[in-house]
């Protein structure tokens, strides 16, 4: 479970980078949370992997404040970043090994490796293959196959499908939703509303540091998701 | 978790292309230049045979005491064998100082004064490549450390997992020192090898520990730089910024700081030139040769020769005792006052030598050029110490052709003077520096380069405990 309590981050010349965030991903719930650049959505993501300090608030990873005790609550969360960037003179299996280790995860095998891939949908020549020759979806896919071999709670993930092809952007969020569905609490910042639109839970859209709105699945129900935001954003901007 | 980021550093470096291009270019440079350190060592060991021989055969076919005290001895510098690896000043601060009764001794015949192309470039030995090469690569190696992993987005997912960051740093550091080591040590113990098995090369235990000391001075010289380029990348957002502050850096301590501090102390302590040295010298043995002049026309007005034939022989006693007193109180004239003009030249010139050195210090790079040179026996200080044992020698040649010399004088016309014997001249002796005085003499860079490392590596450790990752 990942949860932002009152989550506020100020720096110190004075820019308001998140105000008083507040939501709550439950288990086999996936939270999506839109807006434009500068929102405030990496913030969220850097305070929960605390990267940086809160001004205010809290960020709790199964219940674990973040900031009191950083190293146990990265125990439970995995990271998918907006371009998955690996060590490019290493293979998938020599990343993918790498990266479980500092995980914990010590007595995997290659057979175990290479269950992973081929569950995210990893071709085999491109187990041995050097990261550097690797596409944009490809790396993607090791990404998640790294927070899937790490075997935890929570995945968050940063702008995971964006400069994705369509059947890769596809091949992806039907991977995060048989996450989902095992029971792991998915929570992605997004530009990208036609996708995540399919596999939200619930949504949250950003505008200048603050969620404008938070809806669950039910409540966006016959609604337009993309007019819905498009609209939100226009209020904001025109009450301002 | 500390061996695993260890090992994942030494992997990622050895599959770049970055250290297949140090290791080939690193092990090229080191093993030729231990072969051609050996070369010339080889040639200046022969050289100096023969030349020891030539003077020995001249000293012989002298034919009268008065030619060999103005001809005098060659005394030669025995060749050091590790000047194979550190060639030092010894190429240029001449091999060869002429002892004679007229001048002070000095050191000439160097190889740069012979050759002068050699003096452009300078020798390529193992330190040239440790200085300028490895130190450039060790900079190569480091500049990206951090901000590259941060740049590339790495930093991000390996910290969001359970690890602390001193031990990712640690272990960044251990992993980068020792793939940074790989193009050193594989091509230096090959080099080694080559020394033990090659014929006429000999390193007595002593020199082995010597060298083992000067390649402990080369890994903390490489760490130095190594320390200096994580602290850097892990202070700077821009790997392209640490790479350029990295170079300017390089540039000050190994080409800048060791130039401009001998300028700044001919400055501060400026010395006569060895010119005007050269000319109190000439004015003095003037001054000398006139009242000698004189000395000598007041003995034989007072003194003047007997016509009575068997009073000559006892007139020529006194004449010759007389002569020998005037020749040893004469030059021990002039020898005591070159001494005095030379110990005073020599304390002006240790200041101002000692301030250079001390202000050049603060380069790394100077450090380990005093260090490997006081330990390889090739420096300043080994020069000057050769230099002093042949001014030591000097006036005990000079008593003993004076004394010789006078003995012999024949003073019946036509009289013969004997050849000169050789078998009692009193022989040049030089004892190397011992070890211990090698080691305490290098000391001061040692703890300095210790320093430095401590220094930049509780930068780097700070700075990437504060980093920001983002």
């Amino acid at each position: 479970m990942l949860e932002a309590k009152d989550l506020t981050m100020k720096y110190e010349d004075g820019l308001l980078a998140l105000d008083h965030l507040n939501f709550k991903v439950e288990p086999g719930e996936i939270f999506c949370m839109f807006g434009a650049n500068g929102a405030g959505k990496t913030t969220a993501i850097n305070l929960f992997l605390n990267f940086i300090q809160p001004t205010e608030g809290t960020a709790l990873i199964e219940g674990i404040d973040v900031t009191k005790e950083p190293l146990k609550s990265k125990d439970y969360v995995s990271f998918v970043s907006e371009n998955v960037m690996l060590y490019d003179n290493f293979s998938a299996f020599q990343n993918i090994s790498y990266f479980s280790k500092l995980a914990g995860k010590r007595n995997l095998s290659k057979d175990d490796y290479a269950q992973v891939f081929k569950r995210v949908g990893l071709q085999e020549e491109a187990f041995n293959m050097r990261t550097k020759k690797f596409s944009k979806g490809m790396r993607q896919k090791l990404g998640i196959a790294i927070a899937i071999v790490k075997d935890v709670p929570n995945i968050i993930l940063d702008e995971p499908t964006s400069g994705l092809d369509p059947r890769s952007g596809q091949e992806f969020l039907e991977l995060l939703l048989e996450l989902r569905d095992k029971g792991k609490s998915i929570f992605m910042s997004s530009h990208d509303i036609f996708r995540a639109k399919y596999i939200a839970d619930n949504v949250g859209f950003m505008m200048k540091a603050k969620m404008v709105m938070l809806q669950s699945k039910e409540e966006l129900k016959g609604q337009d998701l993309n007019k819905l935001y498009v609209e939100y954003m226009q209020e904001h901007t025109d009450s301002e | 978790m500390l061996r695993d980021i260890i090992t994942k550093e030494i992997q990622d470096m050895i599959m770049s292309p970055r250290f297949v291009f140090t290791f080939l270019l690193c092990t090229i440079l080191i093993l030729l230049s231990i072969y051609t350190g050996i070369n010339n060592y080889q040639a200046e060991q022969k050289e100096y045979s023969a030349a020891v021989a030539l003077n020995r055969k001249n000293l012989e076919s002298q034919q009268t005491y008065g030619t060999l005290a103005g001809l005098g001895t060659k005394i030669n510098r025995k060749p050091q064998v590790l000047s194979t690896v550190v060639n030092g000043v010894q190429e240029a601060v001449g091999r060869v100082a002429t002892v004679n009764i007229a001048y002070d001794p000095s050191m000439i015949d160097s190889k740069y004064s012979s050759s002068p192309i050699f003096a452009i470039f300078g020798a390529l030995d193992l330190i040239f490549i440790v200085k300028i090469v490895l130190s450039l690569f060790a900079i190569l190696f480091t500049y990206d450390a951090i901000v590259g992993e941060k740049e590339r987005g790495t930093l991000k997912l390996a910290l969001s997992n359970r690890i602390p960051r001193d031990r990712l740093i640690l272990g960044k550091a251990i992993g980068g020192f020792i793939s940074l080591l790989i193009p050193l040590v594989i091509p230096v113990v090959l080099g080694l090898l080559i020394l033990m098995i090659y014929p006429n090369i000999s390193l007595s235990g002593d020199d082995w520990l010597r060298l083992g000391i000067i390649c402990v001075m080369f890994l903390l010289y490489l760490s130095v730089f190594f320390t200096l380029g994580l602290f850097v990348s892990a202070r700077t957002s821009r790997s392209s910024t640490s790479f350029l502050l990295l170079l300017f850096i390089w540039v000050t301590f190994v080409t800048i700081i060791p130039k401009a501090a001998i300028m700044i102390a001919g400055q501060i302590n400026p010395i006569p030139s060895v010119h005007e040295i050269t000319a109190q010298k000439d004015a003095y043995l003037q001054e000398i040769q006139k009242e000698a002049i004189a000395e000598q026309t007041q003995y034989f007005k007072d003194n003047p020769r007997p016509k009575e034939p068997d009073k000559i022989a006892k007139w020529n006693e006194e004449l010759k005792k007389w002569a020998e007193d005037f020749q040893q109180r004469l030059t021990g004239k002039i020898d005591e006052r070159n001494a005095a003009i030379e110990r005073d030249y020599q304390t002006k010139m240790r200041g101002q030598q000692r301030l250079a050195v001390n202000l050049s210090r603060i380069s790394p790079a100077s450090a380990l050029m005093f260090a490997s040179m006081s330990l390889a026996r090739t420096g300043i200080n080994e020069h000057e110490r050769f230099l002093n044992s042949v001014k030591t020698y000097k006036p005990i040649f000079t008593k003993w052709i004076n004394q010789k010399m006078m003995r012999s004088l024949n003073l019946e016309e036509g009289g013969q003077q004997p050849k000169p014997e050789l078998d009692d001249m009193p022989q040049h002796e030089f004892m190397p520096e011992r070890f211990s005085d090698s080691f305490s003499r290098i000391m001061p860079d040692l703890v300095l380069m210790v320093f430095l490392i401590i220094l930049f590596f509780i930068g780097a450790y700070v700075s990437f405990i504060r980093y920001d990752v983002r």
